[in-house]
């Protein structure tokens, strides 16, 4: 809402500047976001809350000052109570008013306004229309804007004499109207439950929102027919949206306009007219069905107290409410009763006035007082708790924390390859996108970590390790909620020639290294990695986690075709892995239970064998571990070599297999025993022959 | 030969030693079974007893000479040997240490972290719900009915009529409220969206709702917690503010400032020239919500408050475009 101080000093003198008069509404709640300058006069930009249709007007914004200031109102039109002007009728032969729908409209009042001249409207009308944003159209239409802007409430101005049949009906359209032509000229199919304005023909305007260009005020128009009414604001917010049509009358309209102020805008804008247009006002009508009815709220004033935790005076909430408008005072049970005046359709209880009073009182009188409370041990809980250990361990490995949008580009699940029935395929689709390139909902975190690393490489930089926890968003079926497992992912680029110490790792290992990190932090023992399907991962250089006997996730260096469908033309590797992080979290162990350390010495043997290069160094291990001797405690792989000393397409990968008895010293003898049990068996087992 | 010859051809011969092998080779040319002092010592049984005592006194002092000495320049050669093989080894300590450097934390999650710890400190526990929510828990329940005007606060994506993102954290009051009887306290951190994006605003970003209800709840609780808070996540003096607003599901709604970090309140540009810079939504639980869920209003009262965490790394850290946060930059990360 934008206000000219000016025309707020026409209501008020708040006797205080500009920017004290902004700084005062803004803490009792009417924000005022900017104050610009217009000419000689300053706007005030107000944000006005929903709840507060009654400040959408210099009256509204002028009314709180008062309560606030203390300042009396100047009204342009008889006070409250007071006796209004009396207006003839008008014939019924001219315009007969119906209601058909008095729920959707509980007051319909107009005037008859004749022999005006329509032009161009006065240049200080139309400067302080422009000033709040509106457009000068014509004197008569201007006028309508005007009071409006200056009350509040919505007008509309028919040329009298295109109303047909003498006949006004407000009813909705359903099953009798189909179409209307608004005055901006658009043919609008009629939505269900719209409520219209008809005459004896057809729709002559969209009840609240639009009025039709048939009946449009022209240059040509002589007499006018002047509506004011109230309509429900619900309907005219879902006729409005709709249509998706919004005007400054539509928007008073749903928020909830005052039904009595309907007489006293009616005759500022006919008297206006009479003053600026040449008319003369030739009758009324005013047709009230449903009467306006405050309701009356009783609370007591230790219970406002008790929920501000302050100590205001009763009388103090008395004089406020009174102040406000609202009609308050004791009740005999003690109580304050209080009814809010009918431009207050915003308060409808207890809490309601408990608000009123503490915002006229000040929120900074509030005393501010630590509450007591039950003591707690819950503490961040064992998920938030997991979540931050994962980002620490990730951190540990060099990967940074990445945060990324949840959305997805469809054209990343066929740049990933994924068949049709993947999981993945299951994405959650937005109805209203902002573009087509984040039109679902990740089903997988891996596309925007490739995004990132794109917007990395394309600044230069060339070492990257992101990870990124997130939930992603599975689809079910179309009426329930999706699934939104915990990920995490990572991705990883190293371009070695500028680092001192190079690492001789393949980039596999040290992505998968990164989630054994992870693993190990966790305690997670039942683990082991096989070979991976991912179809947007290299084949010979990805493997699956399987934990807990499922798989878990999946690390491996993404295949050039994927990347290259992503646009990503860097010759390093890019690894990336994507881990379960719900399924993880469910395999944490119990507490470690305490074994005694080993009492006894160890004796090692290392051993290194020549096989086939599709021979896997965890099956060899598994098959040491595994052998029958209860003496093998452990076994690692701690060497591997291809090239000129063994033959080709062989590989040559050396062990170290740790004994130990739980018990006693073993002896030399009996470990060279099992150990040449153990080689024999393995070199039959692998088919291999011991490394000259 | 005297003891007093032998002294000094000794130190004759031990001046030009370098090594701890011709040291050892003089200790034996001396002390050796076959060493000169060895031989003079053999020497004093063929003396007369009164010359016997004299010479033998004289060489016995010589002796005890000659293997201070020994062992003196043995200690010295070691210690020479010692810095020349050091010298030897010596690397260039100015090269870079082996390690993996450690990735760096977000922003984002770095205040959410922060945050969270100072409300768990406070005795609130941790709540989670989903993202993609029903409309029912992210407007109706919260006192926001289809076809009300507070719906175009929030621009809204839906998957379906019933479906939403969620566009704030407060669906979570309603899912906890369901499960859980009063009172309870929990702060519930998460993502949430809104269909909305320029160069202030992201269609993500996070929020964190605080929510506590029992029997005493006021509005001055509301306020001592959230400027606890805010002078935690700040500055102990860094000044606060409360005034009126709006939202559906609270009343009285409030809208928290903090006094301008950059101008210090005097005005500038981030603060439009207020000095006051909008921080958080706030209030108390409106009635209809606590019915909702089944609480006696006329019993429970309670505060919930929304955060939004972009805005709190942004004053936290002078970051000036929201958009920053969502790009991974390590430029940017690498800050934190
Ligand atoms: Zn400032």
């Amino acid at each position: 809402m934008r206000v000219p101080f000016g025309w707020l000093q026409e209501f008020i003198n708040p006797g205080i500047s500009v920017e004290g008069t902004a700084h005062l509404l803004t803490m009792s709640g009417l924000e005022v976001e900017a104050l610009e300058t217009d000419g000689d006069d300053v706007v005030l930009v107000i944000n006005v809350t929903p709840n507060r249709a009654d400040c959408l007007s210099v009256l509204g914004i002028a009314r709180e000052l008062s309560v606030l200031t203390g300042a009396p109102l100047n009204l342009p039109f008889p006070p409250a109570g007071a006796k209004p002007p009396v207006i003839k009728p008008v014939p019924a032969s001219e315009i007969a008013v119906e209601i058909r729908n008095t729920g959707l409209c509980r007051r319909y009042a107009g005037r008859v306004i004749k022999n005006t001249r329509t032009g161009p409207g006065p240049e200080w009308m139309a400067r302080r229309l422009e000033a709040c944003g509106l457009r000068p159209i014509n004197n008569i239409v201007d006028v309508t804007n005007y009071v409006l802007l200056e009350l509040g409430h919505p007008l509309h101005a028919f040329d009298l004499n295109t109303l047909k049949g003498g006949r006004i009906v407000v009813d909705t359209a359903d099953n009798v109207y189909q179409k209307i032509k608004t005055l901006d000229g658009v043919e609008r199919k009629l939505p269900a439950g719209a409520l219209v304005i008809a005459d004896a023909e057809g729709p002559v305007a969209l009840a609240g929102i639009m009025g039709g260009a048939n009946t449009e005020v022209e240059d040509s128009t002589r007499d006018i027919f002047l509506e004011a009414a109230w309509f429900e604001p619900r309907n005219i917010r879902k006729t409005a949206r709709a249509l998706g049509l919004a005007s400054e009358s539509s928007y008073r309209f749903e928020r909830g306009a005052d039904i009595e102020i309907i007489p006293a805008a009616l005759d500022r804008a006919a008297s206006l007219m009479e003053e600026l247009a040449g008319g003369a006002l030739e009758g009324a009508v005013d047709v009230y069905p449903v009467k306006y009815r405050a309701p009356s709220i009783e609370f007591r004033a230790d219970r406002v107290n008790k929920l501000l935790g302050a100590e205001i005076e009763e009388d103090e909430m008395l004089r406020i409410l009174n102040r406000l408008g609202f009609a308050a005072e004791k009740s005999p049970g003690g109580a304050i009763s209080a009814s809010p005046p009918s431009y207050r359709l915003d308060v409808e209880g207890e809490a309601d006035c408990v608000e009123e009073v503490a915002r006229i009182h000040g929120y900074d009188k509030i005393p501010s007082v630590l509450p007591c409370s039950r003591l707690s041990a819950d503490g961040a809980g064992a998920r938030e708790d997991f979540i931050r250990l994962v980002g620490g361990v990730m951190r540990k490995s060099g990967y940074s924390e990445a945060v990324n949008y949840s959305f997805m580009n469809p054209r990343a699940l066929e740049n990933l390859a994924l068949p049709p029935n993947d999981f993945r395929r299951s994405a959650v689709v937005l109805l209203n996108p902002l573009k087509q390139e984040e039109s679902l909902l990740r089903t997988t975190v891996i596309p925007s970590l490739i995004e990132n690393l794109r917007h990395n490489r394309e600044r230069g930089l060339k070492n990257i390790r992101l990870a990124e926890t997130a939930k992603v968003f599975i689809r079910t079926n179309e009426e329930q909620l999706p699934l939104e497992p915990l990920k995490l992912a990572g991705i990883a680029i190293e371009q070695r020639t500028h680092s001192f110490w190079r690492d001789a790792a393949e980039d596999f290992y040290l992505a998968k290294g990164a989630v054994e990190a992870l693993l190990d932090e966790l305690r997670i023992k039942d683990r082991h990695f096989a070979p991976s399907g991912e179809p947007f991962l290299h084949p010979g250089k990805s493997a699956d986690l399987i934990a807990g006997g499922r798989k878990c996730g999946y690390v491996g260096v993404l295949s050039p075709a994927a990347a290259e469908k992503f646009e990503i033309r860097d010759k390093e590797e890019i690894t990336v892995f994507e881990l379960d992080l719900d399924v993880l979290l469910g395999l944490l162990p119990p507490p470690p239970v305490y074994k005694p350390v080993p009492k006894f010495p160890y004796i090692e043997r290392d051993l290194a064998i020549v096989v086939e290069g599709g021979v896997k160094a965890a099956d060899v291990i598994r098959y040491i571990k595994n052998y029958p001797s209860e003496f093998i405690e452990d076994a690692v792989v701690f060497d591997l070599y291809t090239g000129e000393k063994v033959p080709a397409g062989k590989k040559s990968m050396a062990f170290n297999i740790r004994y130990r008895a739980s018990g006693r010293t073993l002896t030399e003898d009996e470990i060279e025993v099992i150990h040449a049990g153990l080689v024999k068996d393995l070199l039959t087992h692998t088919g291999g022959s011991l490394r000259q | 030969m005297g003891g007093g010859d032998i002294r000094e051809s000794f130190l004759n011969e031990l001046a030009p030693v370098k090594t701890i092998g011709d040291l050892e080779q003089l200790r034996v040319r001396y002390l050796g079974k076959k060493g000169i002092l060895t031989a003079e010592l053999k020497k004093l049984g063929g003396l007369p007893p009164e010359e016997r005592r004299s010479a033998g006194a004289l060489l016995n002092e010589t002796k005890i000479f000659v293997e201070a000495e020994l062992a003196a320049r043995k200690e010295e050669l070691k210690e020479l040997d010692l810095r020349e093989k050091f010298a030897s080894q010596a690397i260039d300590v100015t090269l870079p240490g082996k390690y993996t450097p450690p990735g760096r934390t977000h922003p984002i999650i770095r205040v959410m972290r922060e945050a969270t710890s100072i409300f768990v400190a406070m005795g609130f526990s941790v709540e989670e719900g989903p993202e993609v929510e029903l409309d029912y828990y992210n407007f109706e329940a919260l006192n926001i009915p289809k076809e009300h005007p507070a719906r175009e606060m929030q621009d809204t994506f839906y998957v379906s009529p019933d479906i939403v993102l969620r566009t704030h954290t407060s669906p979570v009051q309603v899912r906890v409220m369901q499960r859980k009887k009063p009172p309870v306290k929990f702060i519930a951190p998460g993502k949430v969206y809104r269909c909305d994006a320029d160069i202030s605003h992201t269609p993500m970003f996070h929020q964190i709702e605080g929510f506590m209800v029992a029997d005493d709840i006021s509005f001055s609780h509301l306020k001592a917690v959230l400027e606890s808070f805010l002078h935690r996540i700040f500055s102990p003096d860094v000044p606060v503010r409360f005034r009126p607003s709006y939202f559906p599901f609270t009343e009285p709604s409030a809208e928290v400032d903090i006094g301008c970090i950059f101008c210090k309140g005097t005005g500038c540009r981030t603060c439009k020239g207020t000095g006051w810079i909008e921080i958080l939504g706030a209030g108390m639980v409106h009635p209809h919500v606590l019915q909702m869920v089944g609480y006696d209003a006329r019993i429970y009262s309670g505060f919930a408050f929304g955060i939004g965490m972009e805005r709190i790394a942004m004053l936290k850290y002078s970051i000036d475009d929201i958009r920053l946060f969502f790009e991974n930059d390590l430029r940017f990360l690498g800050q934190f």
